[in-house]
């Protein structure tokens, strides 16, 4: 852990060394910062090139926020955190201290599980060959040990709140101090030799400092001098101590415990364990004996390690207020008895807990090199418990804000982590309005793989009822596909989108392909449109002349006739299609048995007049005959004029067989 | 049926597939999964061993899987099917298909990739790798579907070698099924459903399509498609807007029933392969639930050799659902069923183990 509070850097390249190392930063994507060499400009800086230029290179380095979770056992922590975050947003603020207790643990057992996970990943060959991975996993190691650590303490002292604190203190400090009992284990294995190791009574004492009675006479049993008389007064004035359990009468026990403690300060002063000075040092202990102790704190490794135990043996019903003095003067203990150790964070932290500095606590927790992880999932079930609202209050705290605050920045990291945007959005839906805003920005950006991919993206953002980014989703998907010439693919995305342009541009591609070429793009597509065609009138047109094309290509000419005369009709056809549109009506005109019929015939010729030649008249004056020759074409004529002369004559000659035909009288 | 006993196991991966080894007369202790959306994607073999941490608290959970081992592939890994009970198909968002060979051991199972095939799948004006979206088994075929709107099919004895390339669609394909030996079909983010022939080359394709069913006229893709294991004519389609449509593919006029179901896209649908009673539905919003066709009232129709799937708007009084996962809010991508257990696993990265389904 880092005790740095600003972070500093330095190029060290040419150039900046130049410049006095001064840089420049723009903020790029992915959560980095490009930096460069830079030199301060005034208003009175000549304006003329340095005497670098073009003689040393310039530098751009990436900076980047380190972050744990690249590595995939970790993974395993923000996945399950966010499980457990999910569940705790749903308790709300009303659940019991019970079901509180509850989620705090299950954020322990998801650190516990996550080294003990680390601690195999390091032993593994491919770990072990890889000395940077192998850094990165002790790192962690460290990071996360510490972490489980003061939560444990936290929950102690803070979301269960009993008053009772000693006996779970003691749990804790055993806990985090595993050797001593993982080396009682070995010394109970090997029975009566045990006793002349050379660590023996060092690890007793250790065992004794940590409050583990059961295992210290476990130990002293198997001793071969169980039988004499101090060994067995020993085992006695263990076996008697009083323990409190919640319930009893306060002042009953600590008349017991008063008279048990005095009776064992007789017998140490009666001379009984003169004969063994180790058993006496370890009784000493047990009676709270100040020079003992002292000698216990020069062995240990933290200053908290020891505390519990010795609340134990002097003040076993320790409350949290007591708790407060008690560690405060045990940490001066420590301290000078210890002054060659440094104060790390960790028993800077442990003592901020201690002494209820809670304040001073949040802020050095968000140091912890865990990109956040350990202090926002704290804040929030701070917030969520209630308990310490007093406590905020009177520092002038916004706890709601703060909360918000961590949450929306780790949310926001994963987020933009480019693969764990799954997890980010679940905290980003807690922060309100700028938590909903900052989903909005973030979600189009994610780097869209594959449709699969998106349509996750477009489900998350429908949701919550995000249609801006739905529809910029289905819109870049569209455009992609058109670019890839997947016109079906595009037409369908564009429809999804709800973007009347958009539809309209490629509906008006395929339009314009297909009055070019005679080939009709997509036809699958188009031909299962559906209701949806509305989405675009262009679209309109297209399904419908579809539906006609159709037709036609399977002979069913009286329908496509019926269908050709009414989109003529309606006030839908684009510009650039009236020559096609009129153009397909010539074979139906040409027909030996009329097709269209006399009052649609006459139709045709009306918006041949009214239509096909006001746009032609009105493009030629603007544009220019040129432009009106190359636009207003058709694959199967070459000239516009042509077109109208054909389609008059072929028109009046229908007009004439129509006419007859439909004046005649039948034949009976 | 006695009590669903579900447990969690996070694998540090996103789950795009999950499928058990096929056993004949045991129940499977071994799946394998594959990952999607990692910066390394993996195909990993599982295995059930006993919980050398069983506490008092925990004794429900008296196996977790171990990876036993795993093969590394170059993109997302889309679908997975066993084409024989050693042999494992798996689809990739790089337009390759791969073929494992997986060998169980008594300590240490093995899984190695055998084969991979061309690029199957690729858009054609770019050129760039399409995404293999689905496979679907047939004997030793296997064919693919791919969002450039492709059907390859190859056998799994030469997959670098296509038997069949069906420009099938103008659109993303998102599903494939063999519905026979020579007939497959698919489905597309419309929500169309084609039918192929496997025999024939494009240009005769038959054009027989029909479209999933839909509340309104919304966009509804289908992604996922199942076969009934006995009858074959039954074709079930879950879509984008969480509902089931079953097809009667004797007769293409009209939906045979169509139920709503989950309010989330579903991205899994399939039969317990040895009790066609029931089926099961995973779906984007984190749910997994199953139908149970109703005993009392089935056995009636199934004298007659009908199905309660097709049943059209009697469908909901003959068959029951019951949720087997639920209130894990992240998406489910895939689930397998074999005896009384199911595996599945999704985008929280973690797997879930359902022991007594049925």
């Amino acid at each position: 852990m880092s005790d740095s509070g600003v972070f500093a850097f330095e190029l060290g390249d040419d150039l900046a060394t130049r410049c006095g190392n001064t840089l420049t930063g723009v903020f790029v994507p992915g959560s980095r910062i490009a930096l460069s060499a830079y030199r301060h400009v005034t208003h009175s800086s000549r304006d003329e090139p340095t005497e670098n230029a073009g003689q040393v290179p310039v530098l751009i380095y990436m900076a980047q926020e380190s972050t744990l979770f690249d590595e995939p056992v970790l993974r395993s922590v923000l996945a399950e955190a966010n499980a457990t975050f999910a569940t705790l947003q749903q308790l709300g603020s009303r659940a019991t201290r019970a079901e509180y207790v509850n989620i705090s643990r299950a954020y322990r057992s998801i650190v516990r599980s996550c080294l003990e996970k680390l601690e195999q990943a390091k032993k593994s060959p491919e770990v072990q060959t890889d000395e940077a991975r192998l850094q990165r996993l002790c790192d962690a190691i460290v990071v996360f040990y510490a972490a489980e650590c003061l939560w444990h303490l936290f929950e102690i002292l803070y979301i269960q709140s009993n008053q009772l604190v000693v006996p779970q203190l003691l749990d804790w400090a055993r806990f985090h101090s595993p050797h001593a009992e993982d080396r009682a284990t070995d010394l109970l294995l090997m029975g009566e030799e045990a006793s002349e190791s050379d660590d023996y009574w060092s690890i007793v004492k250790s065992l004794i400092m940590l409050g583990e009675i059961d295992v210290t006479r476990a130990v002293l049993s198997q001793n071969r001098k169980a039988g004499q008389t101090s060994f067995k007064a020993a085992e006695q004035i263990l076996k008697s101590m009083p323990v409190y359990q919640e319930g009893y009468a306060l002042q009953k026990f600590h008349s017991q415990w008063e008279f048990w403690h005095v009776d064992t300060e007789r017998k140490i002063q009666s001379g009984l364990f003169a004969t063994e000075p180790e058993l006496e040092q370890l009784i000493r202990l047990v009676a709270g004996d100040s020079e003992q102790w002292d000698a216990g704190i020069k062995e240990s490794q933290d200053f908290y390690e020891y505390l519990p135990g010795y609340l134990l043996f002097t003040k076993p019903t320790c409350k949290p207020f007591e708790l407060k003095i008690a560690a405060a003067k045990w940490l001066n203990r420590w301290c000078l008895l210890r002054p060659e150790r440094e104060q790390c964070s960790m028993n800077r932290m442990v003592s901020q807990l201690m002494d209820h500095d809670l304040r001073l606590f949040i802020y050095d927790a968000q140091k912890l090199n865990d990109t956040h992880w350990f202090s926002t999932h704290l804040i929030d079930l701070i917030h969520h418990c209630g308990q310490l609202k007093s406590y905020f209050d009177q520092n002038n705290i916004d706890l709601p804000a703060l909360r918000h605050s961590m949450i929306y920045e780790y949310g926001s990291y994963l987020m933009t982590s480019h693969n764990m945007w799954q997890l980010g959005i679940d905290y980003l839906d807690c922060c309100k309005q700028e938590g909903q805003a900052a989903i909005e920005l973030l979600l189009p950006r994610i780097t869209l793989r594959s449709e699969r991919q998106a349509t996750k993206l477009i489900n998350l953002a429908r949701q919550r009822g995000l249609i801006s980014v739905e529809r910029e989703i289905c819109k870049v998907l569209s455009k992609r596909s058109y670019d890839n010439e997947r016109y079906g693919n595009a037409l369908e995305w564009a429809i999804r989108s709800k973007d009347v342009l958009l539809v309209t541009a490629v509906a008006d591609f395929i339009l314009k392909h297909y009055s070019k070429t005679g080939c009709m793009l997509c036809p699958d597509t188009i031909a299962n449109v559906g209701g949806r065609m509305f989405a675009s009138p262009r679209l309109v047109f297209l399904s419908k002349y579809f539906e006609f094309y159709e037709f036609y290509r399977t002979r069913d000419f009286l329908s496509a006739s019926e269908l050709l005369v009414n989109l003529l009709e309606s006030k839908i056809t684009p510009d650039y299609f009236w020559p096609s549109l009129l153009i397909d009506s010539m074979p139906l005109l040409e027909s030996k048995d009329p097709k269209i019929f006399a009052k649609e015939t006459v139709a045709i010729l009306h918006h041949i007049e009214t239509d096909l030649v006001p746009i032609i008249e009105r493009d030629v004056s603007k544009y220019g005959k040129h432009h009106t020759e190359t636009v207003f074409k058709d694959y199967r004529v070459e000239n516009v004029d042509e077109i109208m002369n054909l389609l008059r004559l072929a028109c009046a000659r229908n007009l004439a067989r129509a006419l007859i035909i439909e004046n005649t009288l039948p034949v009976v | 049926m006695s009590i669903a006993n579900v447990s969690t196991h996070y694998i540090s991966e996103k789950v795009s597939q999950v499928r058990w080894l096929p056993e004949e007369l045991q129940q499977s202790e071994r799946f394998v999964t594959g990952s999607w959306d990692m910066d390394q994607n993996f195909v990993r073999l599982w295995r059930l061993q006993s919980n050398q941490y069983v506490t008092a608290t925990d004794s429900e959970v008296d196996q977790i899987p171990r990876c036993m081992d795993k093969v590394r592939m170059e993109d997302d890994v889309t679908a997975m099917e066993f084409v024989d009970k050693d042999t494992l198909a798996v689809s990739c968002a790089d337009g390759h298909l791969s073929v494992f060979n997986v060998h169980r051991a008594v300590e240490e199972d093995q899984m190695q990739r055998t084969s991979r095939s061309g690029r199957l799948h690729c858009f054609q004006r770019s050129q760039e790798p399409a995404p293999c979206t689905d496979l679907s088994v047939y004997g030793t075929d296997i064919a693919t579907a791919g969002e450039d709107g492709c059907v390859s099919i190859v056998s799994v004895e030469n997959v670098r070698q296509v038997k069949r390339q069906i420009e099938a669609d103008s659109m993303a394909l998102f599903s494939i099924c063999y519905i026979s030996q020579q007939e497959l079909v698919t489905a597309n983010r419309m929500g169309v459903i084609r039918m192929l022939d496997a025999r024939v080359a494009t240009e005769a394709q038959p054009k027989t399509t029909f479209m999933v069913a839909s509340q309104d006229d919304k966009s509804n893709f289908v992604s996922s498609l199942a076969k009934h294991p006995m009858q074959q004519h039954i074709l079930l389609c879950g879509s984008e807007e969480g509902s089931i449509t079953v097809w009667d593919m004797r007769n293409l006029s009209y939906p045979a029933s169509y139920l709503s179901a989950h309010k989330s896209p579903i991205n899994e649908i399939g039969f317990h392969q040895k009790d066609p009673s029931k089926l099961f539905t995973a779906a984007e919003g984190g749910e997994v639930w199953m139908w149970s066709e109703n005993k009392v009232l089935g056995c009636d129709y199934n004298k007659d050799g009908h199905s309660p799937w097709l049943s059209g708007d009697r469908v909901r009084s003959l068959v029951d659902v019951e949720g087997v996962l639920s209130n894990v809010r992240k998406s489910i991508n895939s689930f397998d069923v074999h005896g009384s257990r199911l595996v599945c696993g999704g985008d929280t990265e973690a797997v879930y183990l359902v022991d007594n389904i049925v």
